[in-house]
């Protein structure tokens, strides 16, 4: 009985009318189509790492060889990049800006996103459009007012000027995710809480946090990745080259006068991906809920 | 924080107030402290210098030294600025060509991936990775991939035979091709950001819908014109807001691959106001110029705004 009706269910449940198709159809319109354009977004991925281990020789002869591939493969390129110059301070930098600045971000952003769904204090919808708006205020018409509020403050210069100036790229975008997140969660059980004497702040620890965490995964990752691909104010209010973040000195250390270190500048910019890149393995569902998330609410 | 004030409410809750004052003044202070620190932020770094961009337009500031009001003195010198006037061409030029293709072949894309295959899930993990890497290091991949003397693209074309085999392509060096090379790269990453998000949006028209179509005879085309493409409409609206914004403020791309040359061709506003005001050190100056796009975001927003209007009348929910 079950292997009869087995085949029929699956075919059932086959997405769309693929059965009107015929192979080469299908071929043409979606194999065709698709891998061109994956081939495209990988390219400058594979010809980045492809360069980062190339001898020099190669690199500036593309007649010789075939430039596709390497049957020489160095690391030269990444031991300068490592011992060379100042990169791991850099990416050091990088990891620590980011993680304060979304740690920040998360704790006023938690706060503000369950006070606005949760208490509904008098005018929380007005405030919640608010910061909506917030998000749509781009760092670009900021940075040059930011850069004399940064220099005010006395934090030219060090990593507290990006640390506290992230959050405001992050803080809309996660409040606006996990609001949404937020409302998902049964009203009843707050008010199991409330009867049982528990107060505003214990009910958000300790029952609104514990379901909430894959919105809080999702909004963890993202304003890391927001904070790593941060490029404008880090390159305004940064200019001791010890104090810089990868984006910023991958773009402008790389040079021996008018020579362009390719190999090392490759080598640096696929080591500075490398971290996203593995995080993104490990989240997919959570990156993509947290982008699509923040465009349905 | 909040510890403190929760027992102060209790306190005063038990001087004797009536329970519907005492929520009353529960929920606002409660709300006000846990605003707090998403508010400071967001004053503090975010209102504040937003309107202090707007003050700074109307001075003379300088790195430096402070400026006095000028009125609109930046704006008559911008008004007259042959390259500022070049500038706002090159941002709607960039940001248009840049947000249709993207939209065209995100569109495309989304409806490729949403078909039945396999490896699916694989296939839309790898098509994210534009979106993922930060946009200055792929930025820079494109900057060696369009370099003038050892481009890997020049070199097949040359295979392919397109060109000559000793013709040199001056990817970022000459006008045309330098836009072309910008929008190209901006398209590349701009495409994963759409093509998933329009897919999620994809996901939820009901499978029912074609079922019926197909029953009543439709083309491949009715469907995606009478079915799919009204469902999706709030999204694409959006998504496209979200698009045309960045596109619009775009600064990375630029600044990597050609700093606004060959000859000012492809300065952005953007690039063009941090060659003003931090570079030249013309804060009122670059102030103006970011000032001027406001206009353009605002337009944006409304947008954004009508687009989900429409999407809550379209799913009949209340004011929430």
């Amino acid at each position: 009985m079950t292997e009869a009706t087995q085949p029929l269910s699956k075919a059932d449940y086959r997405e769309g009318f693929e059965y009107l198709e015929t192979r080469l159809s299908r071929l043409v319109t979606l194999w065709l189509p698709l891998g061109i354009i994956l081939i495209v977004l990988i390219f400058p991925f594979y010809w980045m790492a492809l360069t980062s281990i190339k001898p020099d020789q190669e690199l500036i002869n593309l007649q010789s060889t075939n430039p596709l591939w390497t049957w020489n493969p160095t690391l030269k390129h990444l031991r300068v990049l490592l011992f060379e110059t100042a990169y791991p301070t850099w990416l050091w930098n990088t990891m620590m800006v980011a993680i304060s600045a979304t740690i920040l971000s998360l704790i006023a952003s938690v706060l503000a996103a369950y006070a606005i769904v949760r208490i509904r204090y008098r005018g929380a919808n007005w405030v919640g459009g608010a910061i909506f708006l917030a998000y749509l205020v781009p760092p670009s018409i900021l940075f040059i007012p930011l850069a004399t509020v940064v220099y005010q403050y006395g934090l030219f210069d060090t990593p507290f000027a990006l640390i506290l100036t992230y959050p405001t790229i992050l803080i809309p975008f996660s409040t606006w995710l996990l609001m949404g997140y937020f409302k998902t969660i049964p009203f009843e059980l707050e008010e199991c809480a409330l009867i049982d004497g528990a107060n505003r702040w214990q009910i958000l620890i300790k029952i609104i946090l514990p379901l909430a965490i894959p919105g809080l995964i999702s909004a963890f990752i993202f304003c890391f990745t927001l904070c790593w691909n941060e490029f404008i104010y880090a390159l305004t209010f940064i200019s001791n080259v010890n104090n810089k973040t990868v984006p910023v000195a991958i773009v402008t250390n790389f040079t021996d006068g008018d020579v362009y270190r390719w190999g090392s500048i490759m080598a640096g910019a696929l080591v500075g991906s490398l971290p996203l890149v593995i995080l993104y393995a490990f989240f997919v569902e959570h990156y993509v809920a947290a982008m699509t998330g923040a465009v349905k609410e | 924080m909040a510890e403190v004030t929760l027992d102060r409410d209790a306190a005063d809750a038990m001087g004797g107030r009536s329970l519907w004052q005492r929520l009353q003044t529960n929920r606002n202070w409660l709300g006000f402290w846990f605003m707090l620190p998403a508010a400071g932020f967001l004053i503090l770094f975010l209102a504040y210098p937003l309107v202090l961009g707007v003050w700074l337009s109307f001075t003379d500031t300088r790195v430096g030294r402070a400026g006095e009001w000028i009125g609109f003195e930046n704006y008559a010198w911008l008004w007259d600025d042959s390259v500022f006037w070049l500038s706002v061409f090159n941002t709607m030029l960039y940001t248009v060509v840049a947000s249709i293709i993207k939209f065209a072949v995100g569109l495309y894309l989304a409806l490729l991936l949403n078909r039945h295959m396999p490896f699916k899930a694989i296939i839309r993990a790898v098509v994210l990775i534009p979106f993922i890497v930060p946009t200055v290091l792929s930025a820079v991949a494109f900057w060696w991939i369009f370099d003038t003397q050892f481009s890997i693209l020049t070199w097949m074309l040359q295979k392919v035979g397109f060109i000559a085999d000793s013709f040199q392509i001056n990817w970022l060096g000459d006008a045309t091709m330098a836009r072309a090379s910008v929008i190209f790269a901006n398209i590349w990453r701009g495409v994963p950001f759409i093509a998933i998000t329009l897919l999620a949006g994809l996901q939820t028209v009901p499978a029912s819908l074609y079922e019926a179509a197909v029953i009543d005879g439709a083309t491949r085309w009715q469907m995606f014109r009478y079915i799919t493409y009204p469902l999706l409409t709030p999204i694409i609206a959006v998504v496209m807001t979200f698009s045309v914004l960045f596109t619009f403020t775009d600064f990375q791309l630029i600044w990597v691959l050609t700093r606004g040359g060959p000859f000012n061709t492809t300065h952005l506003m953007a690039t063009l106001s941090y060659q003003r005001a931090i570079l030249g050190g013309y804060l009122g100056e670059g102030a103006a110029i970011a000032t001027a796009m406001i206009p353009f975001l605002l337009a944006a927003i409304l947008v954004s705004w009508f687009g989900l209007q429409r999407r809550k009348w379209q799913h009949g929910e209340g004011n929430d």
